[in-house]
């Protein structure tokens, strides 16, 4: 990174998806819901699978770029629940070319998890054939 | 990841609030009296009025959650609302607490800073993430706010 703040990586989520709900124009904006029915995520520190049920909620503002607000668990390869969220936004229109960054959290009972529980994240978004991909940095 | 500065952000905080043990930790607020802003674009002052919301979480790590409202020099309002982490090792956070000036190296204090703005020139704002990084200074926290492109 070119400004202060640092950062590494942490994982490569790979999301699969049901058909999105259009849920249509609401008071902030025109909701639509992409359902998350699995995915996987590999990280030098963590791997695993996306366990189905998650969601990200977006919502299409006015000026085009679309908020997200997803909520997904994760299950590590030995056994660890990880509660995950995002806010993001994603602007298909932006003058650079698409514009998808998102603000990762989570929250882990895990104990050799619990460095998730203090760190904040970075994603790059990109959505692919086979469904959305994140490439997520810990800021350090 | 890439990144450019944003601005640097300084605030002044006024008499903590201590409202004490809650059922998600503890809470003290931090009323924000003034400061100002600076960078590339965009350079101003913060309204009084805002806040640092924050939760002492039972692992140690604190919270933060902080809204104000800066003005810029040319007259625009932008919302600002910024959630963070702050942590580090027992002796740095007991310096921070005497309020002595410590190397912010030496503790985690970062933050995810987002805008809201109705003014034309800075629109920019309203579509970009950010990420920046805190001093925690005996007057106010300094932040550091890079945009993530």
């Amino acid at each position: 990174m070119s400004g202060a703040v640092q950062s590494r990586p942490l994982m490569t989520l790979r999301l699969s998806t049901a058909p999105t709900q259009d849920v249509g124009a609401g008071p902030h904006g025109k909701r639509i819901t992409f359902p998350i029915i699995g995915g996987s995520f590999e990280g030098d520190r963590l791997r695993g699978k996306v366990l189905s049920g998650g969601d990200d909620w977006g919502l299409v503002r006015a000026d085009g770029v679309i908020e997200l607000d997803l909520r997904i668990t994760l299950e590590t390869d030995d056994g660890a629940l990880i509660h995950m969220t995002f806010e993001g936004m994603r602007d298909d229109a932006a003058p650079g070319g698409p514009y998808f960054r998102t603000l990762p959290r989570f929250e882990t009972a895990a104990p050799k998890y619990a460095f998730l529980n203090r760190l904040l994240a970075v994603g790059v978004g990109e959505i692919r054939a086979e469904g959305p991909v994140h490439l997520l940095e810990e800021v350090l | 990841m890439q990144s450019r500065l944003l601005m640097t952000l300084q605030v002044a905080v006024a008499g903590p609030q201590k409202i004490g043990a809650v059922p998600h930790g503890t809470r003290v607020t931090a009323p924000i009296a003034s400061g100002h802003f600076e960078g590339p674009r965009l350079r101003g002052k913060v309204l009084p009025g805002g806040g640092d919301w924050t939760l002492l979480r039972g692992d140690g790590v604190l919270e933060l959650d902080l809204r104000v409202t800066l003005e810029t020099d040319d007259g625009a309002l932008i919302h600002l609302a910024s959630f963070g982490l702050r942590h580090g090792p027992p002796e740095v956070l007991a310096a921070l607490a005497r309020a002595e000036t410590v190397d912010p190296a030496t503790y985690y204090f970062r933050t995810t800073p987002r805008f809201e703005t109705a003014h034309p020139k800075y629109a920019f704002l309203n579509r970009l993430l950010a990420v920046s990084t805190g001093d925690r200074r005996p007057a106010g926290p300094i932040y550091t706010i890079d945009e993530i492109l």
